[in-house]
């Protein structure tokens, strides 16, 4: 049936009809002031911490968050656009707090930080709402961080193992590939049964536009949702953007599955809270950041957690992005952040350039997790080789001298430059685990002994695709996760074999 | 240290309240004498208005607008300020009546930083915004 004249007068006088106009009473204040985002208002006596407060303007209402309560007036951040907003313009609360839309629907899609469509795909449609602002699961909910979280990054996975629940600092200076090793880690989780949540805080939007097209080429987006807060977004929108990203992860968490969090970055974040904090007329501190920019941190990363079985078993994983200025980790923000999380991923640029990438520092990365976050098989090859990785950039600088050296110091350079060979891999590849265990298996007894260094990565590569063809190794591994005898065995044969078929090998 | 508006209010309130009038003369002679030392008789106005309200508060009254489209009958205006008194508890209520034609009709009732809004003009915007959404 088209719909005729009829039929709209019909509906209209229906809906008419059923409209009850409400009188309620409602708060109401001033506006003393406006600038920069930032809005003083009189008035509001009952208004609370975090509440949404709507100011009347003439282009139509706009919201605004208290974030200052004082005697007679109360601060308040601006999230829409604050050039509408005059003086003495009506401000009434809602007497909600602020909350973001969660559920199903939000993943594929692109949002800003309150949750709305940022990619033309329409409307959201989602029933539920978390406030942004939670308090942290406590000691009783929570379980120890056992599952791993396969990052696809064979440095990082060997020697910096990452849990799901953890929270896992990635430092570096810029361009160094902090945020080609979060996204890598996010297309790594296709079919790992993890959600993942990508928070962009003051990044350029061309730069998220190229994340969105990687992710989809991918398939990524699949099970991801982007929280975009761009460079030319207002302060307070930048600052609420993490939490309304962890308000996200938080829904599918309470559901008990798995939700990985990329912060990218918190020294953005820090930057526009510094900002607030100043127009709010707050005390400036050290790098006149206020008082509380510790806890603006702390309160945000430990509401990452893995809950224990009698609360879903759900976790969050975050992983916050710090970028440091020439390597400084002793800045203020660097310090606050490494003190907050389980271990830190630190980038460091003469790697970098010496072609090492990821440029993984071996020797300053630590994971405060450990081992208990990696599967049986990765742990068995992989178990000394932090420790190797980092005697041999030692002995490296050492052996530049030139002097004569022991076998013994020898045997360990060669291991070690066939070490970081290994580690060597290209952007948006990630490894499945199994492959990983198979190289790291034969490096560590030998089978690369004979493998001229500059082939590692050719051998690598051809071992990779032989293992392919013959799977019964990597459905081994996949299965049981630990090496056996009996997988040992298939894992030896298959190296075996694809080493007769080479004809580089020295003799 | 600074004395801020609203301490000076209450000093003042304290320093009146109860006493004769010529006790009040000679105290408000002191208060303005101090105003000037401290160089904030610009202050006055914000002063007489935290004042006003804190004798209201004290003296168990309370002033109210009342804005109405047409003028309203003297029954109307008893049920705001019963309204009025169930729900601050004030024993007086000072209402001062407005006439405004662009609220169309109905009324709006301000106290405090409250406001009971029920004009014509905003249910018609709120049918607005709910028909169009």
């Amino acid at each position: 049936m088209s719909t005729t004249k009829d039929f709209i007068i019909e509906q209209l006088k229906s809906e008419i009809s059923g409209y009850k106009a409400e009188i309620s009473e409602k708060s109401v204040g001033k506006v003393l002031k406006v600038s920069d985002g930032i809005a003083l208002v009189s008035g509001l006596a009952e208004a609370m911490m975090s509440e949404i407060l709507m100011f009347k303007t003439e282009k139509g209402e706009v919201a605004g968050v208290a974030l200052n309560l004082e005697e007679s007036q109360v601060g308040v951040i601006i999230l829409g656009d604050y050039t509408a907003i005059k003086e003495g313009d009506e401000v009434h609360a809602t007497k909600r707090i602020l909350e973001v839309p969660v559920g199903e629907a939000m993943i594929g899609r692109v949002v800003n930080p309150l949750g709305e469509p940022m990619d033309g795909k329409g409307k959201i449609e989602t029933s539920k709402f978390y406030p942004i602002e939670k308090i942290a699961p406590g000691v009783i909910t929570r379980a120890s961080v056992k599952e791993p979280v396969q990052t696809g990054i064979k440095a990082i996975d060997a020697m910096i193992p990452i849990g799901r629940g953890q929270r896992e600092l990635i430092i570096g200076d810029r361009q160094l590939g902090k945020t080609a090793i979060a996204i890598d880690t996010i297309i790594n989780q296709k079919g790992q049964n993890m959600k993942c949540i990508y928070v962009a805080i003051g990044q350029k939007e061309s730069k998220v536009a190229g994340i969105v097209a990687k992710l989809t080429e991918a398939g990524a987006m699949d099970y991801t949702t982007i929280v975009l807060a761009g460079a030319s977004t207002s302060a307070s929108l930048l600052y609420i953007a993490p939490y309304a990203g962890c308000a996200m992860a938080e829904y599918f968490c309470d559901k008990g599955e798995d939700v990985l969090v990329v912060y990218d970055d918190l020294s953005k974040h820090a930057v526009s809270y510094r900002e607030i904090s100043l127009l709010l007329r707050r005390p400036p501190g050290r790098e006149a950041y206020p008082g509380d920019v510790f806890y603006l941190h702390s309160r945000l990363l430990e509401r990452a957690c893995k809950l224990n079985k009698d609360f879903g078993g759900g976790s969050i994983t975050a992983l916050p992005i710090i970028e440091t200025q020439a390597g400084d980790l002793s800045a203020y923000i660097p310090t606050n952040v490494i003190s907050i999380t389980d271990g830190q991923i630190f980038l460091e640029p003469d790697l970098f350039y010496k072609g090492n990438r990821p440029a993984v520092n071996a020797g300053l990365s630590v994971s405060r997790v450990g081992s208990s976050a990696q599967i049986k098989a990765m742990k068995k090859v992989a178990g000394k080789m932090r420790l190797e990785a980092a005697q041999y950039r030692e002995l490296a600088a050492f052996a530049q001298f030139g002097s004569d050296l022991d076998s013994e110091t020898k045997k360990k350079l060669d291991r070690g430059q066939r070490l970081y060979e290994i580690f060597k891999q290209d952007q948006y590849q990630p490894l499945p685990v199994a492959k990983q265990v198979i190289a790291y298996y034969a490096l560590i007894n030998g089978f690369m002994d004979n493998v001229p260094v500059d082939k590692v990565r050719e051998f690598e590569a051809g071992l990779y695709k032989y293992a392919d063809l013959n799977d019964v190794a990597i459905k081994g591994i996949n299965e049981k996760k630990e090496i056996d005898a009996e997988i040992e065995e298939q894992v030896k044969k298959l190296i075996e074999d694809y080493k007769a078929t080479v004809d580089y090998l020295v003799k | 240290m600074k004395i801020s508006v609203s301490q000076y209010a209450k000093s003042l309130y304290e320093s009146v309240a109860g006493k004769s009038e010529k006790d009040t003369k000679s105290a408000l002679k002191n208060f303005v004498a101090l105003l000037g030392r401290n160089r904030e008789l610009n202050k006055v106005e914000e002063i007489i208005n935290i004042f006003n309200e804190l004798w209201n508060k004290e003296h168990g009254e309370l002033s109210a607008e009342l804005t109405s489209a047409r003028e309203l009958k003297p029954a109307t205006r008893q049920i705001a300020i019963n309204y009025l008194k169930e729900r601050t508890g004030a024993e007086k209520i000072i209402l001062t009546e407005n006439i405004d034609k662009k609220i169309i009709g109905g009324f709006v009732l301000r106290y405090d930083s409250k406001v009971v809004d029920g004009s014509l003009k905003t249910s018609l915007d709120d049918l607005k915004n709910k028909i169009s959404n």
